[in-house]
């Protein structure tokens, strides 16, 4: 079930619980050197969120008057693009590694209009916000709202030049279902956006 | 092993629709403003179980070192209990 990079050789449809259980640990996915990257970058937003939480105890009305004014539907339609362009880049690495190029770059390129469309919402959602007038000195609340998501929002526009990149790799007849590292790097990169969005969508637009 | 009927909906795509449904509920409870500690640890247990599924399934850290799924469990959960503790304190 294992090929030489200690990934599994499953088909999409396979049961994900149906793997039996290693001996051995497996690798992690991509260049080991990208996890200390994922994991740096993990930290600061890390502080980050917990530095949100805790001023929040200090201006607890501000924060839940303010919160009112964000818009939920654009913040929700991002977090359902960006689960579905993760999906999509799975898809991707399953497809190359059953040989299937093609179905890859489909799927890569899948995950890039996703990635479009979140920063064509969230372009929306700024410049609501700041043709209100809107900025990072207006109140704690709006600092941690834009530093937040302009920080996250940068972090979309650097996965998608990788994701591009390994798109334009693929096309190129670069990778294979022996050898597909890079694949696996950038997907790994676009999955810590994907998490991190995961956290910060709840904290800073919905929960009070 | 037999798969169980569990086992074989448990694959990527229903991991997906249940972090669709799930992103769904949290923006419900928000639009209909719920509010207290009760809510707030729903949402954030939904954010985790959500960010799990997305270090297991996605990233694909199933099956790998100890030490990296420490790291990577141990992130979330230190961020999602302290997010939980700094709300505590404040309802």
């Amino acid at each position: 079930m294992l090929n030489k990079t200690g990934y599994m050789n499953t088909t999409i449809t396979e049961p994900i619980a149906e793997e039996p259980e290693l001996e051995e640990p497996r690798l992690l996915p991509g260049d080991f050197a990208i996890w200390f990257f994922i994991f740096a970058e993990l930290l600061v937003f890390g502080i980050a969120f917990i530095s949100y939480a805790v001023v929040r105890i200090q201006n607890v009305d501000m924060f839940n008057q303010y919160q009112l004014t964000l818009n939920r539907e654009l913040g929700a339609a991002n977090t359902l693009l960006l689960i579905t362009a993760s999906y999509f880049v799975v898809r991707a690495i399953h497809a190359i590694r059953l040989d299937n190029v093609k179905g890859c770059i489909r799927w890569l390129y899948a995950s890039l209009g996703c990635g479009a469309g979140f920063l064509l919402l969230k372009s929306v959602e700024y410049n609501d916000k700041f043709s209100e007038g809107i900025n990072l000195g207006t109140n704690t609340f709006y600092m941690f709202y834009l530093s937040l998501t302009m920080f996250h929002f940068l972090h979309v526009i650097l996965g998608m030049i990788i994701l591009f990149a390994v798109a334009i790799k693929a096309q190129r007849g670069g990778y294979s279902a022996q050898d597909h590292i890079g694949i696996e790097t950038g997907a790994s990169y676009w999955h810590m956006v994907d998490l991190v969005w995961i956290i910060l969508f709840p904290l800073v637009y919905i929960i009070r | 092993m037999k798969a169980t009927a569990l086992n074989k909906l448990y694959n990527i795509h229903s991991i997906w629709l249940t972090m669709m449904v799930l992103t769904l509920t949290t923006y419900a409870m928000g639009k209909l403003e719920y509010s207290g500690m009760a809510v707030m640890l729903f949402l954030l247990s939904s954010a985790t179980v959500k960010a799990g599924m997305v270090i297991r399934d996605f990233m694909g850290l199933r099956g790998v070192s100890l030490l990296w799924r420490v790291i990577m469990y141990g992130w979330l959960l230190v961020v999602c209990v302290s997010i939980a503790i700094a709300y505590i304190i404040s309802i």
